[in-house]
């Protein structure tokens, strides 16, 4: 499943128009979690997180995990730091007014997998 | 330059996780007993018992008023003031943005004892000390310099409620001025070398919530006076003042 695909079906806001490179990356695995030591230690490469988390370590982390894009839940909104700081690492920021659960339950029917499935 | 050991996290029995022993009286014979010269009051959320801790201590032991601050990400930070009020203050802010405490609230986490110097109970706490903050990490070391205090990161080897395991790395723009490791690390082990790479000082603290736990860790503040003035220089390793491991 294409990310611009995902970003339709779902609905999702996208914070980084400026981020084009990601749009036609396929996604197959996804990560939720708002612990981002955990992010770090187990989310698949290449992949979309999901998380509440809105502090700016969450594209350091993104990027040292090399995930695609992140969504997060609740319609929390990230600041114009971490906007500018996921542009320049290329990481797509999307914001949904949905929580974790119903966005991850979503993700799954389309196909997007977690680590074990 | 003068020795004073200190451990500069001890609950009171205003928090709400921590045991009801832990009065203002006794807390300071614990804490002499074990040879501590210096100990900070650290209630999540509040400083509301700093002052009784103090009056409780008098000249015969240094109590610095402080506070552990739960940030919007849940990590917990130690908050250090160089005096009673200024703390006082900063709790202020702090409680403005927490919600109140309810029945199942108490039944769960337990009362919020406000204590006099002689360890009777004043008044219950009603703000939710044990809830999160509105305010980011970022945010709280803002709150806390302002108010001329100190931000250490609390417990930063532990996987709950401390910046690494909450944060994934290290915030090391947020302008902290020391780390905390806790008594589950031992001081002067490779283990606690690991974490002395934020070139920031390490402190060993207790993060005590019964009595028993006092003193368990210190720092060992090289000093000419136990005071917050005289602490805040070995944090920064002015003026030949230093901290070190026990």
């Amino acid at each position: 499943m294409k990310l611009e695909d995902i970003a339709r079906e779902l609905g999702l806001t996208e914070l980084t128009p400026e981020v084009t490179g990601n749009r036609q990356a396929e996604i197959e695995r996804g990560y939720a979690s708002d612990l981002l030591s955990d992010v770090l230690a187990h989310a698949p490469e290449g992949s979309v997180l999901v998380t509440l988390q809105v502090h700016l370590n969450v594209i350091a982390v993104a990027s040292h995990a090399e995930l695609a894009a992140v969504i997060f839940a609740g319609d929390r909104r990230p600041d114009d730091d971490m906007r500018a700081k996921a542009i320049a690492e290329g990481i797509s920021l999307l914001v949904s007014p949905a929580d974790t659960f119903d966005i991850v339950g979503r993700l799954y029917a389309m196909g997007v997998k977690g680590n074990h499935a | 330059m003068n020795v004073c050991a200190a451990d500069l996290h001890v609950h009171t029995a205003l928090s709400p996780c921590a045991d009801n022993g832990m009065t203002p009286p006794a807390i300071v014979q614990w804490a002499l007993a074990e040879g501590l010269g210096m100990i900070a009051v650290c209630d999540h959320n509040s400083a509301r018992n700093a002052a009784a801790v103090q009056d409780a201590a008098g000249t015969r032991l240094a109590v610095l008023a402080g506070m552990e601050i739960t940030t919007v990400e849940e990590c917990h930070v130690v908050a250090l003031f160089p005096d009673a009020e200024a703390a006082q203050a900063a709790s202020a802010e702090v409680g403005a943005t927490l919600g109140q405490v309810d029945d199942g609230y108490k039944e769960f986490f337990g009362e919020q004892h406000v204590l006099a110097a002689d360890g009777s109970e004043r008044a219950r706490e009603t703000l939710a000390l044990a809830t999160a903050t509105t305010l980011d990490v970022e945010a709280v070391v803002r709150l806390v310099h302002g108010h001329g205090g100190l931000a250490i990161a609390a417990h930063i080897d532990r996987r709950s409620f401390g910046v690494i395991g909450q944060l994934g790395l290290f915030p090391a723009d947020a302008g902290f001025d020391a780390v905390e490791l806790s008594r589950h690390v031992a001081p002067g082990s490779p283990d606690a070398a690991e974490f002395a790479v934020h070139s920031l000082p390490l402190v060993h603290s207790s993060d005590a919530h019964y009595l028993t736990d006092i003193g368990a860790v210190h720092t060992v503040v090289h000093c000419e006076r136990p005071t917050f003035a005289e602490l805040a220089l070995a944090l920064a390793g002015a003026h030949g003042r230093s901290v070190g491991d026990a």
